[in-house]
């Protein structure tokens, strides 16, 4: 989808009948599609393909000869099977740039497990450093490890286009859960590789600053960040607690962090006593990081998300999170039904004849929707 | 680098005394379409080789981009304010010697200069150093690099084909635009931690900044998409990342649920709102997760738990039943899953097909037997601080391997050797800014 924002033709094979697992993902559905399935797939052409077909693999193979990019997400093995493997593949079409996604690697012993993000989530670590203080593991509320992966592999791909220019040959891109959510362990891996530092789950708090977490209010939450000794003195000003800060318990960070305990009950009772706003409201120009942990109604009630999104006439995405000054993100083709532009691509990119596109359609190796 | 502008400027260097803005326009050596750098052509040629970026970033974001385009091969410039440098280097314990683990972890394959930006000399260096360069990475609060002469505008006035990537919390305009970024409050703002958390309980923030994380991976691709725009158009780019943006196209589905169904998310501690059993169990002795997400699975799942009349249940027939009635059928699956370890119950499913995975402590990760095939600890020797490891690559190309990183610099390490090597300073004038202390050069180089 992101490489599509940026401007490449992404033609998306899917199986006859269900296609993409995600279309049935739902409730909620508009009209036939699932939200699920929309809120990924803009800016494609869908192409339904039987691969288990001999006239639908070639077609595949054919595609792969003129196209720069392929992705896929099969178990390793499978598509080889079909004959649309990376040394296959390559074979035909030397530039193609083909990136595999998976839930562990190419090879190795779990390289034949499907990925699903729970499961990489808590092999990866992720889930045993998400929770609550003293509770049970949590994952990320939306699958963050899919993402980061996803992330990854745009880059990747974009960078195997610049090498391309320089060795005019593709390449063969290893993306898959394991490792993008170990990388983004970042600090905490190199904690426990470098000083055999266990993590631990923290709630929304961090484990080397105090204060800089949510406090329930009145009505909600809040997050504060008060990174340094000027922002706690701010925090105790804005909520007259002036007496923390001749504390000596609390001079410094380090003493706050050692002195924790007590000071977040301290902060925490006088949080509950006012609402969100107006806590936002009090703190405002005060020069502490502060915001509400918003539920997904008040995301898209805040101005500054209005300011840097767009959006579909008939149906809402959040749209590219990248802004370039030298194109503007307009005319986003929605998500295509499925098989929607089976002939439009048999015809325009592989430039088949009309007979031979009915044939295909005949044999099952192919299916148009009826709308395209 | 070249070696004929290094003559034009040691030329020039001779008619412009210290202090005066040299008015050169990067040239490009004839026959030559970009900076090489000193490093190897051929076959194991990295995608970003010939790349030059000076990272004025700090903390996460931006420096974990310009880690991974350090991978791809791009040489790394990091400018850093003279004394303390980036923020991170202090933000232990841990720390192996001098330097944080938070810092190595995001540091490598970058070279240390650090610059005073304040003062007038200073400032000028970035200036220059952004006229031989391809990208620029910052995360300065919008305005505030304009203020000392080191804006888009102004940079790519001097160098019409700069990539100037801001990182920012919010975007570079708007109502929030002049906030700092944290990664605890976007992830607040944009709606994560509202998702994230134990069933029925408070909110909670991913255990790493995957907000920041996120940023920096959008960063990383959207230079790269910029470096292909600039071979067509010739022009470089402004480009606004920023953690709000970030996070709000990573809520993806749950986003597009509130906003063309007004279908408000909540927390589901490990579980999926849409799939049962999809989620993690306590096991005698620490916490699994079952993906089964199809009828076939489930029988599995019942099959391997000895629990086969929960198969017989009309409960639990589809999917959609056990969703329906998901309170009993996770009651009576999280009470079997007590009776038995972690390892036996991978034992037990091992070949079932079912999709199945510990909670693994950070110990336990690096004992995966895939972790290590997956090669993604990464060793190199510091400075001072001995033999580091960090996380590697995530991503691998067959076309390379990602070998001999150099370590996280140390504060200013680099500086001469960047003034002298790539912006062709001579001795003299490299000692006149050290002593202005516009620049500082770590003792250890």
């Amino acid at each position: 989808m992101i490489l599509g924002d940026l401007g490449a033709q992404v033609i998306k094979v899917e199986r006859p009948g269900a296609g993409d697992d995600t279309r049935a993902w739902g409730p909620p559905f508009v009209a036939s599609e699932s939200t699920y399935f929309l809120s990924v797939n803009r800016n494609k052409k869908s192409i339904a393909v039987d691969l288990k077909h001999p006239r639908g693999a070639q077609i595949v193979q054919q595609l792969a000869g003129v196209c720069d990019v392929l992705l896929e997400n099969y178990v390793p093995g499978k598509l080889r099977h079909m004959g649309l493997g990376y040394e296959q593949l390559s074979g035909l079409n030397p530039r193609l740039i083909y990136c595999s996604i998976t839930g562990y690697g190419q090879t190795g012993p779990h390289a034949q497990s499907p990925g699903y993000d729970s499961i990489a989530s808590a092999v990866s670590g992720m889930m045993h450093i998400t929770g609550p203080e003293g509770g049970d593991p949590v994952r990320p509320g939306v699958a963050m490890t899919d993402l980061a992966t996803g992330l990854y592999a745009h880059g990747a791909v974009m960078a195997a286009l610049l090498q391309r220019q320089k060795t005019g040959r593709g390449v063969h891109i290893d993306c898959n859960l394991l490792s993008s959510q170990v990388s983004c362990l970042s600090h905490i891996a190199a904690n426990y590789l470098n000083a055999g530092k266990e993590a631990r789950r923290w709630g929304t708090a961090h484990e080397s600053i105090v204060p800089y977490q949510g406090f329930k209010t009145k009505d909600g939450h809040i997050v504060v960040a008060a990174g340094n000794e000027k922002q706690f003195v701010r925090v105790c000003q804005v909520m007259e607690l002036m007496e923390l800060t001749e504390d000596p318990k609390y001079k410094t960070n380090k003493l706050r962090v050692e002195n924790r305990k007590q000071l977040l009950h301290t902060l925490s009772q006088r949080f509950l006593q006012e609402t969100t706003a107006d806590w936002l409201k009090k703190f405002k120009g005060s020069g502490v990081p502060i915001g509400p942990i918003n539920s997904i109604q008040e995301v898209f009630s805040e101005p500054q998300f209005w300011k840097n999104s767009w959006e579909n006439t008939l149906i809402s995405v959040p749209g590219p999170a990248v802004r370039f000054s030298s194109f503007s993100p307009s005319g986003p083709t929605p998500p295509p039904l499925i098989g929607q532009h089976t002939v439009e691509v048999l015809r325009d990119v592989l430039s088949y004849s009309d007979d031979i596109i009915e044939t295909l359609l005949e044999s099952k190796a192919v299916v148009q929707n009826k709308v395209s």
